[in-house]
């Protein structure tokens, strides 16, 4: 085979073949440095021409909808003192005064216009200009927002001890800067009230700081304990430094490709170092324990000999499992979501890399600097205590119980299902943070206090003009706020037309509280709406309807993101869907929340798309490799069984699916089945030489196991580094993916050892 | 003799050269005092049709009967929605005063509700109906109240214009300058740029018509294109009949409830 030769010449190249590859890389990781670039517009990581993401992406235009910095102001005597009332009039013109924030697009007390009516007129005023100083005035102004529902619970608290400063600002214009500013002003207004930042900009804010920096701060902890586990497992520092600069040098090629084909870093991606680390060295692995093995047996061998027997008997291994593994993520291509695609393509080119480098640099490293100084312990001339156990106990009682086996493997996978079925998907941006985290904390006092931090906009249309002045839609609208807003508790406030008409209908009538209802004359509606125009800010108007009545957008202020929130809620709204259809009108939804939900489901169909991609794959694969079906489906047991008992353990520990965990199979399934296709290589060999099963099996399991273990040991402690993030998802993905390989490990052992056995492939003829 | 033409020419020149610099000794303020004071008719009905243009492209078209009389320099304006149907005979009266301390009196009659009802709003930078007009920019701004400076005269539009800069006088109005081209001897602002806070340009009002009725040069078609919100408003007058000696009858409650 052409490969087979290319490899063997690779020892008499050596020297040649490390420079190109240290040149290579040291030009790919300058186009990294130079080109690289991280993605922090979180629209950007969304498909763009999904119908939802279109249809959201206009409402937004329409209606004006965009995501809003929520500053909160806390006096706990009361917000209506002359000192926290001149704060929020001077915290409202330095953020009207920021560069990208438009002095439309902030809202405070001290912006907001106050509706008041009289027995015989109607004033439009501001709440106040001069800040009041008097107890007079300041009683005066409590009053106002007390009868004002536009305001009172909206922008004041109920408790009048907090007020908020809302600025809406466009998602194309976020940047960390802006970030820090409003950091730098809440620490400039503070005391003695308290000022909290909030709202989704700042979640995402401080999403986009930490994210990268949680997973740089993982990486040199990733490489000491690689480092110390590669020391351990090949006993040899020169063994250890080549295995390390494999992996090394295809992390490099990972971002340095990225950079080359100018995709920008997107936040998975950031896993990518951790990752490639824990997997590129099981090449190494494989390679010197066979290595160390034959200078072992055979003392007197030279390094080139050495070496060349070390390729001949791993060139294909090494090959295969580097190529499940790449199928594992290059399955991720189907995702329609860009950050997971360009994730599986470039760590499997990353996996690849290091198959390359683990080809050419290690033994181009025997070549230069000689063998490794392996001295033979005592222990290993004998059958050590450890292998005992694996090879005679676990395949001896593996195969005298072989029912038990069976029947606990059924056990764990029927209870996997079940825990499937609980399966939940989180869109929810803040519970990718510690619950005690200063985020979290402000987010809950703000919704304490006020109708919701996070909204979901629900869209209305109509072919017909005007429909939305019509009384009997606006009265559909208005119940169906209402009812929401009773039935689900943290659905904290709505807002619509409906709420301007009624406020008019009320200040129309000298302040009536009989009135405040949405009036039952289409006239009326019309000239309510006339005279809002002429004595309020018309562009307040086209936030919730457009400009021929035609299209409405009802805001729900939800005091969590969480999706089961967002979920319980459209699935009331559906109830109310008959009442709309039948006029002719058309519900949709939109916003941010909306499109995070979406965006979720698609990643987890992706998902579920990639998993069986890759598995297909993988059983052809193995089918092809040993030019047997059964081997290529019993060799993919251990994966689908780790495969469902990941779910299932997420579903019964009420771990969410979320853009991370999502990858989980992917990663596992491509790792996963290289403890399959060593143990099947083996017993392959192992029964064309002994034509006995029960020997086969035994020394298979005795030879295989221990390899196979210290890789799954390397790869659980790699991705246990996880452990330490800041992040509860990148922690659950550590701990989650360590399970899998665990269980993959264990699948491999116990019931793939089984069915092997008991299929009797490679004993037929007998 | 050829010495006696040269100073008689110098001396023409000289003239000449003085009354050019009179024209334009014409200060800013007296320049936008003479726009301000341009319309003097004493009453005034027209049709006004108000079109509003918002970034999509769609139309909102409004048509009002509006009727105005001055008693010395306050002002009485009464109008009258006849279009789109569901406002119609919708009215809002105004009373203006000169007096600066003095706030306007305003009304509106809605017909669905049956009532008049007094309105007031604090702030003289709203919009009037929806468009991009503030009550400011249809011309009820005193010109005191800001200082004006002569920037250059340009040709524009075939008319020679002044262009004048007028700054405000008090902080925070939301304005921090206009700049207005003012046809020479016609005193019509044929254009006008506001910017805002920051000082960016934030609408552009144009007079895309206008003709002298009865020895005033009225302007019959406004356009008002505002940059920021790519939202445009465009006012036309018809049917003008300019000092008809209306009744001041016209300018009270009854009539607003009466109706056209």
């Amino acid at each position: 085979m052409i490969i087979e030769k290319m490899i063997k010449k690779i020892p008499d190249y050596a020297k040649q073949a490390l420079v190109i590859s240290i040149l290579l890389s040291v030009f790919l990781f300058l186009v990294m440095k130079k080109n690289s670039r991280m993605e922090t517009d979180l629209d950007k990581y969304m498909p763009q021409n999904h119908p939802a993401f279109v249809f959201s992406s206009q409402a937004e235009e329409w209606f004006q909808i965009r995501d809003g910095i929520i500053i909160a102001v806390e006096n706990k005597e009361g917000i209506y003192s002359p000192h926290t009332l001149q704060k929020v009039k001077d915290l409202t013109i330095e953020i009207q005064n920021i560069k990208e924030i438009g002095k439309d697009d902030v809202t405070s007390l001290y912006t907001a216009e106050n509706i008041i009516g009289s027995d015989d007129g109607m004033t439009v005023k501001s709440f106040y200009n001069q800040t009041p100083q008097d107890a007079g005035e300041l009683d005066n102004l409590k009053k106002l927002v007390r009868n004002n529902e536009m305001v009172n619970g909206r922008i004041v608290s109920q408790s009048e001890t907090v007020t908020i400063i809302i600025a809406k600002i466009n998602n194309d214009l976020y940047s960390e800067q802006l970030y820090e500013k409003f950091q730098q002003i809440a620490e400039k207004y503070k005391g003695p009230e308290n000022i909290y930042i909030a709202g989704r900009p700042i979640v995402e804010g401080v999403m986009a700081k930490l994210g990268p920096r949680d997973m740089q701060k993982m990486v040199p902890v990733v490489i000491l304990i690689i480092v110390f586990t590669l020391l351990l497992v090949l006993r040899s520092v020169r063994a250890a430094f080549f295995t390390l600069l494999v992996v090394l040098l295809s992390t490099v090629w990972s971002y340095g490709l990225m950079a080359l084909f100018s995709i920008p870093v997107y936040s998975v991606s950031t896993m990518i170092p951790v990752m490639l680390i824990a997997i590129g060295v099981a090449d190494g692995i494989h390679m010197y324990t066979h290595l160390r093995h034959f200078t072992l047996a055979h003392p007197e061998a030279g390094k080139k000999d050495a070496v060349l027997d070390m390729l001949k008997n791993m060139w294909k291994p090494v090959i295969m499992t580097s190529l499940t593994t790449a199928i594992g993520f290059i399955s991720l291509v189907s995702s329609e979501v860009y950050p997971i695609k360009y994730f599986g393509i470039f760590t499997a080119a990353g996996v690849m890399m290091a198959m390359i480098f683990s080809l050419v640099l290690i033994p181009a490293g025997i070549m230069i600097l000689g063998l490794p100084h392996w001295k033979a312990r005592p222990e290993e001339s004998k059958t050590s205590l450890f292998d005992r156990i694996l090879g005679n106990f676990i395949a001896e009682k593996i195969i005298k119980y072989k029912y038990a086996t069976i029947i606990a493997t059924a056990a764990v996978i029927a209870v996997s299902i079940a825990g499937i079925s609980k399966v939940w998907i989180n869109s929810s941006f803040l519970e990718k943070f510690e619950k005690d985290s200063e985020i979290v904390l402000t987010d809950r006092f703000i919704n304490s206090h006020f109708g919701g931090t996070s909204t979901l906009n629900v869209v209305l249309s109509s072919e017909t003009e005007g429909a939305f002045k019509n009384p009997e839609v606006l009265k559909i609208v208005d119940s169906l706020q209402q009812a929401m807003e009773k039935k689900l508790d943290f659905v904290g406030n709505s807002f619509s037309l409906a709420d301007y008409l009624k406020r008019m209908n009320k200040v129309m009538h000298a302040d009536a509280e009989e009135y405040n209802s949405v009036p039952a004359q289409a006239d009326l509606i019309a000239q309510y709406l006339l005279l809002y125009e002429m004595s309020g800010d018309p562009d307040n108007l086209w936030q919730t309807v457009d400009y021929n009545y035609q299209k409405l957008n009802i805001v729900f202020q939800l005091k969590s993101d969480n999706s089961k929130s967002m979920h319980a809620l459209l699935d009331e709204i559906k109830i109310w869907l008959p009442e709309f259809s039948s006029r002719g009108i058309e519900v949709k939804y939109a916003g941010s929340g909306y499109k995070s939900l979406v965006f979720v489901d698609l990643i987890l169909s992706g998902q579920i798309m990639s998993v069986l991609i890759s598995l297909v794959m993988i059983i052809l694969l193995l089918t092809a490799m040993f030019r047997n079906l059964y081997i290529g489906l019993i060799g993919s047991l251990p994966i689908m069984i780790s495969s469902l008992t990941s779910f299932g353990l997420m579903g019964l520990l009420d771990i969410p699916l979320e853009n991370t965990t999502a990858l989980i199979s992917s990663i596992a399934i491509g790792i996963g089945i290289d403890y399959s296709i060593h143990f099947i290589e083996r017993y392959k060999n192992n029964a064309l030489e002994f034509k006995d099963k029960k020997l086969a099996s035994l020394l298979t399991v005795n030879q295989t196991g221990k390899a196979i273990l210290f890789n799954a040991l390397v790869v659980i402690a790699g991705f246990m580094v996880l452990l330490l993030s800041a992040f509860p998802r990148n922690r659950n993905l550590g701990a989650l993916v360590s399970l899998n390989m665990f269980t993959s490990l264990i699948g491999t052992l116990t019931i793939m050892f089984l069915v092997m056995y008991m299929s009797n492939i490679y004993f037929k003829k007998k | 003799m050829k010495f006696l033409f040269k100073i008689i020419l110098l001396t023409g020149l000289a003239g000449g050269f003085y009354l050019v610099c009179q024209e334009s000794r014409l200060s800013g303020l007296e320049i936008i005092d003479k726009v301000y004071n341009r319309a003097a008719e004493n009453d005034l009905k027209s049709t006004l049709t108000m079109t509003l243009i918002n970034s999509a492209g769609q139309q909102r078209v409004r048509k009002i009967m509006q009727f105005s009389k001055r008693y010395g320099s306050d002002e009485k304006k009464i109008m009258f929605f006849v279009m789109p149907a569901d406002v119609r005979n919708t009215s809002f009266m105004t009373w203006s005063y000169a007096d600066q301390t003095k706030s306007d009196d305003q009304w509106i009659y809605l017909p669905a509700l049956g009532r008049i009802k007094r309105i007031a709003s604090d702030s003289k930078s709203d919009y009037f109906m929806g468009s991009d007009f503030t009550f400011d920019d249809l011309g009820d701004r005193h010109p005191g109240k800001d200082t004006h400076t002569i920037v250059k005269t340009e040709i524009y539009n075939n008319e020679e214009c002044l262009v004048v800069e007028s700054r405000p006088k008090e902080t925070g109005y939301m304005y921090s300058r206009t700049v207005t081209w003012v046809i020479k001897d016609k005193w019509i602002d044929i254009k006008k740029e506001f910017y805002d806070e920051s000082d960016s340009l934030l609408k552009i009002l144009t007079a895309e018509e206008y003709s002298l009725v009865k020895n005033y040069w009225i302007i019959t078609g406004r356009k008002m294109h505002n940059i920021r919100k790519k939202h445009t408003t465009l006012m036309k007058l018809s049917e003008i009949s300019i000092d008809t000696g209306l009744d001041s009858e016209l300018f009270t409650e009854r009539m607003m409830k009466r109706g056209m």
